[in-house]
């Protein structure tokens, strides 16, 4: 298959961006991640994570409904991880806790996802933002609207294979990978000189 | 009803050891479907296709299959379908030419509800005038729906594809259905060696815990959640929604490429990539264009074959690539609009070179004859 | 359900917005509630779009308030004004297509009775009279023949009225209406005499305006359907909108052409008996 020339990076990219899968950028095997459209080792990915975050101005997570309700024993711990990462990479915290589309108005200078209530983008002062527990479906489409219209650089660390519209994927994530991606922040975020 | 364990679907497809059955299409999709640990089956009588659907019926009757029954029509069918997908279950359901007119509307939405369903057509005309004989033009219609669509050329294909179309469809980055396509009667009425595997081996249930849109159990967060939620408010974001919607489903399909690769095989199986006449066919089309090839070759006329198995997600590059070198291709089809050299053509860019003939439809055979005087009438251009 | 899906995950609790606390703290599911409660807890339903005096938005709001066992029942609908309203229901819900809702809903039924073999799921049709007694009859009847353990309830407006008001197989003869200008030239479809005849156990009829039978009847309506065979509920839900009546006028319209029917097979009757319903 032809190498893939595109890079998912941040927009505003158009009226109607492609879906980055249509535009040859393939999902990673597992241990592999993606940075912008390319397959790289997962560390270098969370590397990158770790720079986004700490050079953010204003990060944001948006934890979806698979970790948000305590529906079993890994999301509850997957949830308390999450919490604990955007503590660390000192970020503020969004819920998406279903996909409701919402009523009666939606203003797209603030608020970006159409299934979503609590997705806002706030006249794009997020500059990173990060998903977790959110349907892939669901995931997708908010990232592929986001890079459109949007210069926020999205991360997302999915729990299947990972999300080709995302700026920077990690897959197979689960409570254990999201602790450890918080040591590196931690570590990171001691050694920078404040 | 015999115990049966579950095995890794790569080893039933590549390692497994087969036993040599002599079947009709019918049978072997049957015997397919018997190995795919299904959980419902639902059925509505066409021919050709109902002798596969009433085998499906006798392998319920034995307990190999959860739930069965015949529904009111095809759009219910379908439609039942999409909501025993919808609650978690694995399925399967067959139809044929009028069935799936009848159905069409599913086809669509089985792709957006992002529903792994796995579905048998065994083509044949539509109306008018009545015929229940061979001709895929059906395929031409699902090509666009946003379905993947598999085109086995022989009972052995239509086994082997079938199994392999549950474990794509089921990725949870692919999670859109499946169309196993077959020309009626050629395959579905003709006995050949199949190759099956073990009786008492069967595929892993599917997971829904990895649907990357919530199964609609009440036993998965969110609770508010709609199948699909309506997105027609009128703003740009509705209309955003929607559109990302419809590619993401697209995306789906370009996912599967890789899963297509690993457990499916070649897209396209090629003999004399670099002849100067190179046929490009698809289902008995293709098995009538390997005849058509091999005599034109005994008379030392320059002729290979590309035999598409995968009609979508379509093999662009591939074709691309394929599309090249020779000097005249010729697509012959089963069908009077010619779906795959319309294909062809949009794919590749010099379109020119492409001879969408010959073609036959209403129940008629494709001659290897037929095939031949096309390529001499390409040689003599 | 799980009871914890409507558990919020320890640390995300204030975090969560209003609407979601309230639906956790004080929503309806496993508390076994209903009409007569309303009021007093948080009710399945966020604002909706739905018309001033919408006949049809009440209906919803009180069989969702009458759900047996809301913590586990899917809603199939279909489109129409229920559609644009069943999103803001926080129950599963499937908008189908138009008229496919109760095969939809059957498959939908079955996969749950095999995947959940110990638990009851209610698998409920909510749709207008469009979708359930013209484009969508032959389902509706075959389940009901089949015998499929669904419960349906006709949300009857009269016509056809998100797309903008038109004759229903449901309009009364005579009704003037788009695409019946001259006025309706055949009665009321005799839905809830084909649902006895064609195997429902329970069969009801009632309108919006008798909240507490509505109630009642949906709790029963469900029930049997659970246990014993397909039910059938008819609910008279006058739209303003689309017969111009001023939106204060809805109960009083409901009330003067309601008509009260409940037709209960001896099986049916005596689970209602021992559930005392
Ligand atoms: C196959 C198909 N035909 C027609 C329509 C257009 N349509 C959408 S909603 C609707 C009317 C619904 O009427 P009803 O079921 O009575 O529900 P109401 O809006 O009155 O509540 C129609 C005709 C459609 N969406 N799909
Ligand atoms: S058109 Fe009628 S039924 Fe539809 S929302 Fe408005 S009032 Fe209700
Ligand atoms: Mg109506």
């Amino acid at each position: 298959m032809a190498i893939s020339s595109y890079r998912v990076i941040p927009g505003p990219e158009s009226y109607l961006s492609p879906a980055a899968a249509s535009m040859g950028v393939v999902l990673p095997e597992k241990g592999e991640a993606l940075i912008e459209g390319k397959i790289v080792p997962e560390e270098e990915a969370i590397e990158k994570i770790t720079e986004k975050l700490i050079l953010a101005k204003n990060p944001f997570f948006f934890p979806g409904p698979l970790i948000l309700w305590a529906w079993n024993e890994k999301a509850i711990a997957k949830a308390k991880a999450v919490k604990e990462l955007a503590e660390a990479a000192g970020a503020k915290i969004i819920p998406m806790p279903d996909y409701r589309p919402k009523y009666p108005m939606i203003n797209p200078e603030e608020e970006i996802n159409p299934n979503h209530p609590n997705l806002t983008i706030w006249h794009n002062k997020i500059d990173t933002c990060v998903f977790v527990g959110v349907h892939c479906h669901y995931a997708n489409l908010a990232l592929k609207i986001i890079r459109g219209g949007t210069d926020c650089y999205t991360i997302a660390l999915c729990g299947q294979a990972g999300h080709e519209d995302a700026m920077i994927t990690l897959r197979d994530i689960h409570s254990e990978e999201v602790q450890k991606l918080t040591e590196v922040v931690k570590r990171a975020k001691g050694g920078t000189p404040q | 009803m015999m115990e049966r364990k579950v095995v890794d679907p790569e080893y039933m497809f590549k390692r497994a050891p087969r036993e040599k059955k002599f079947l009709i299409g019918n049978e072997a999709v049957a015997e397919a479907v018997k190995r795919a640990n299904v959980d419902i089956a639902i059925a509505y009588p066409i021919t050709p296709q109902s002798e596969a659907t009433h085998i499906v019926g006798d392998i319920y009757a034995e307990g190999y299959i959860k739930d069965y029954y015949r529904g009111e029509d095809e759009f219910n069918v379908m439609s039942a379908i999409a909501g025993a997908r919808m609650g978690g279950a694995r399925t399967f359901t067959a139809t044929s030419g009028p069935g799936t007119l009848r159905a069409f509307e599913m086809f669509p939405l089985w792709a957006g509800a992002r529903l792994p369903v796995v579905c048998a057509f065994m083509c044949r005309g539509v109306n008018s005038p009545l015929t229940i004989q061979p001709d895929n033009i059906e395929i031409g219609w699902l090509m666009d729906t946003g379905m993947l669509i598999f085109h086995a050329e022989n009972p052995q294909e239509f086994f082997d594809m079938t199994l392999q179309a549950y474990i794509v469809a089921e990725q949870p980055d692919v999670h859109i259905p499946i169309g196993v396509c077959v020309d009626g009667f050629f395959v579905t009425h003709t006995r050949e060696i199949v190759e099956v595997t073990p009786e008492d081996e069967m595929l892993p249930p599917y997971d829904p815990s990895t649907s990357p849109v919530p199964i609609m159990d009440m036993e998965v967060p969110p609770i508010r959640q709609m199948r699909d939620p309506f997105v027609m408010k009128s703003n740009y974001i509705s209309y955003n929604t929607h559109a990302s919607w419809q590619q993401e489903v697209r995306a789906a399909g370009e996912r599967a490429k890789k899963h297509i690769a690993r457990y499916v095989g070649k897209f396209i199986e090629v003999t004399n990539p670099d002849a100067e006449i190179l046929l490009i066919a698809s289902g008995t089309a293709a098995a009538q264009a390997r005849v058509a090839m091999e005599q034109a070759r005994e008379k030392g006329m320059d002729v290979g074959l590309a035999k598409i198995r995968v009609i979508r997600p379509f093999p662009e590059d591939e074709v691309r690539e394929l599309a090249e070198n020779p000097r005249i291709i010729i697509v012959p089809e089963h069908n009077i609009v010619g779906w795959l050299a319309r294909e062809i053509k949009s794919r590749i860019d010099n379109s020119g070179k492409v001879r969408g003939h010959p073609r036959v439809f209403g129940g008629m055979t494709m001659p290897p004859e037929f095939i031949m005087e096309e390529i001499v009438n390409g040689r003599a251009r | 359900m799980k009871k914890n899906i409507a558990t919020i995950s320890p640390g995300f609790e204030d975090i969560m917005p209003e609407e979601y606390q309230d639906l956790v703290n004080d929503g309806p599911y496993g508390r076994g509630l209903g009409i007569k409660n309303l009021g007093t807890f948080k009710e399945l339903i966020e604002e909706h779009p739905l018309c001033a005096g919408c006949g049809l938005a009440l209906a919803i709001r009180l069989t969702a308030a009458s759900l047996p066992a809301p913590e586990d029942t899917i809603i199939v609908g279909t489109t129409g004004c229920n559609s644009i309203l069943m999103p803001q229901l926080a129950i599963h819900n499937i908008h189908s297509l138009f008229g496919n809702q109760s095969s939809l809903a059957a498959g939908l039924k079955r996969a749950l009775k095999l995947r959940y073999p110990d638990k009851n799921k209610d698998v409920v049709v909510m749709a207008g009279d469009g979708g359930i007694a013209d484009i969508g009859l032959s389902p509706t009847l075959h389940t009901w023949l089949r015998r499929e353990n669904l419960t349906t309830i006709m949300l009857d407006n009269e016509s056809y009225s998100n797309t903008g008001g038109q004759e229903s197989g449901m309009s009364c003869e005579g009704a003037v209406l788009n695409m019946a200008p001259t006025g309706k030239k055949f009665p009321k479809i005799p839905m809830p005499e084909i649902a006895k005849d064609s195997g429902c156990a329970y069969v009801a009829t009632v309108s919006v305006a008798n909240a507490r039978r509505l109630g009642r009847m949906v709790k029963r309506a469900i029930l049997v359907a659970r246990e014993i065979g397909p039910t059938y509920l008819q609910i008279f839900v006058p739209c303003p909108t689309n017969y111009k009546f001023s939106t204060s006028e809805t109960l009083k319209r409901a009330k003067e052409r309601e008509k009260i029917m409940e037709y209960i097979s001896s099986e049916a009757e005596k689970l209602i008996k021992e559930a005392n319903i």
